[in-house]
């Protein structure tokens, strides 16, 4: 059950067929119609989840981007740290930049962990965030490439918000 | 927004969900639906061939031994033809002939199938269209207003995130535990396989493609690297502890924001 798996992720934001529509429309709709700079980046607040319950191995846990509400001039380049977050290894706080309306970049501001491994494990992380920000912001997809879902799993995937937004 | 197709079906069948997506471009709107139509009832016709599920499908009798070669449909043979090269292509990360309870095409056939329904679409003549096989995508032409399709890949922990966008002209195929658990088998030694979070694979066949993302997904880097010298394929793969490796022929792909 996707909805769920989501909550054990700990993702609050978007966690609905709908709520994912909502997300995609407010990112293309950004390209044409003036935002406020806060509300531009609210959609895409990125965590990268550690994996599901009864996987054996370990992942990464939530790192939440919050950000500030520091409004950049219009066409400049602005940033802001969201809050310490756990991340299950450490506490961790992400650095959003932002030109105008669009996010233009992701990174580790603070970090705080006990071991190397963590260290290591969190460059990886963030090279996803990183394009997983980036491209939910400012892409149009006509479909989303995935583990095969089962027909009852369809119903709360994106492909299926998809279908339905273009039919 | 994706400018809207002008055909969008999403059809239950083997299991998962077929989505379409279709732009007539000079076809008739009556026949673009028509060629959809007999797109679907293919994707069925090919379920009951293979079905491993169904007791008395030809496939189903075929690895209980209970089928003589004479009697199989055509389709079974080209499959196992295509099968063995995967096998090859792969290194024996995809290995059909190494899964308990005999030969088991399951991570080619339905790749394949939607290539064959995506085949029906393209001899009728429409503009272009996409097939979308609960993940596992094939594509001809592109839309109107853009030069390409573009296709998001799953974040593997968030399902509605994107791990990273491409432009895709052909096929992708994506595998991974985070749907249906660890079902993928080891050829080498029969254990589940856990060693990645995600693995996708681009190339002109999306037979071909979901084969070898099973065969990533269950050899992890090593497979990777085996890809990596396949002409025409790029690959990429996320590891259970979020890190992150692809090839150059997927690097090209990738869709560049902003």
């Amino acid at each position: 059950m996707p909805p769920s798996k989501l909550n054990r992720a700990g993702v609050a934001a978007v966690s609905s067929v709908a709520g994912f529509a909502f997300v995609l429309l407010a990112h293309t709709a950004g390209h044409r119609t003036p935002t406020a700079p806060g509300q531009s980046m609210s959609g895409p607040a990125a965590a990268t989840a550690p994996p599901s319950q009864g996987q054996a191995s370990p992942g990464p846990a939530a790192t939440t981007t919050t950000p500030a509400t520091g409004a950049p001039a219009a066409g400049g380049l602005a940033s802001a740290v969201g809050q310490n977050e756990q991340y299950g290894y450490g506490v961790l706080s992400v650095k959003v930049t932002v030109s105008g309306r669009r996010i233009v970049d992701v990174s580790v501001a603070t970090l705080q962990t006990a071991e190397q491994y963590s260290q290591s494990l969190a460059q990886q992380v963030i090279p996803m965030l990183r394009h997983e920000v980036l491209s939910a912001q400012t892409t149009q997809v006509y479909a989303v490439s995935g583990a095969t879902y089962t027909s009852e799993a369809y119903l709360y995937s994106a492909q299926s918000a998809l279908d339905k937004l273009h039919v | 927004m994706a400018l809207a197709a002008d055909v969008v079906r999403a059809e239950p069948v083997m299991g998962t969900v077929v989505s379409f997506h279709v732009f007539a471009g000079r076809c008739r709107r009556d026949k673009t639906e028509a060629a959809v139509d007999e797109a679907c009832r293919e994707l069925h016709r090919l379920e009951a061939i293979f079905s491993t599920w169904v007791a008395d499908s030809p496939m189903s009798r075929l690895r209980a031994g209970r089928i003589g070669l004479d009697q199989l449909p055509p389709e079974i043979p080209a499959v196992l033809d295509l099968c063995r090269r995967a096998k090859d292509l792969s290194g024996g990360w995809f290995d059909p002939w190494a899964m308990p309870g005999g030969v088991d095409p399951t991570g080619l056939v339905k790749g394949w199938a939607v290539e064959q329904a995506i085949g029906i679409l393209r001899e009728a003549g429409v503009g272009a269209a996409l097939a979308n096989g609960g993940g596992d995508i094939a594509l001809f032409g592109h839309p109107p207003d853009a030069p390409n399709w573009r296709v998001g890949v799953r974040h593997p922990w968030r399902s509605n995130a994107f791990a990273c966008v491409l432009e895709v002209s052909s096929a992708i195929a994506t595998s991974g535990p985070y749907e249906r658990g660890l079902h993928l088998i080891d050829p080498h030694d029969g254990s589940r396989a856990q060693r990645s979070a995600s693995a996708t694979v681009i190339g002109p066949s999306l037979a071909l493609a979901d084969a070898l993302a099973t065969a990533v997904a269950v050899g992890a880097r090593e497979a990777l690297r085996v890809i990596s010298g396949l002409e025409g394929y790029g690959a990429y793969w996320i590891g259970p502890d979020g890190s992150e490796e692809a090839t150059s022929g997927f690097n090209r792909a990738l869709h560049r924001a902003g």
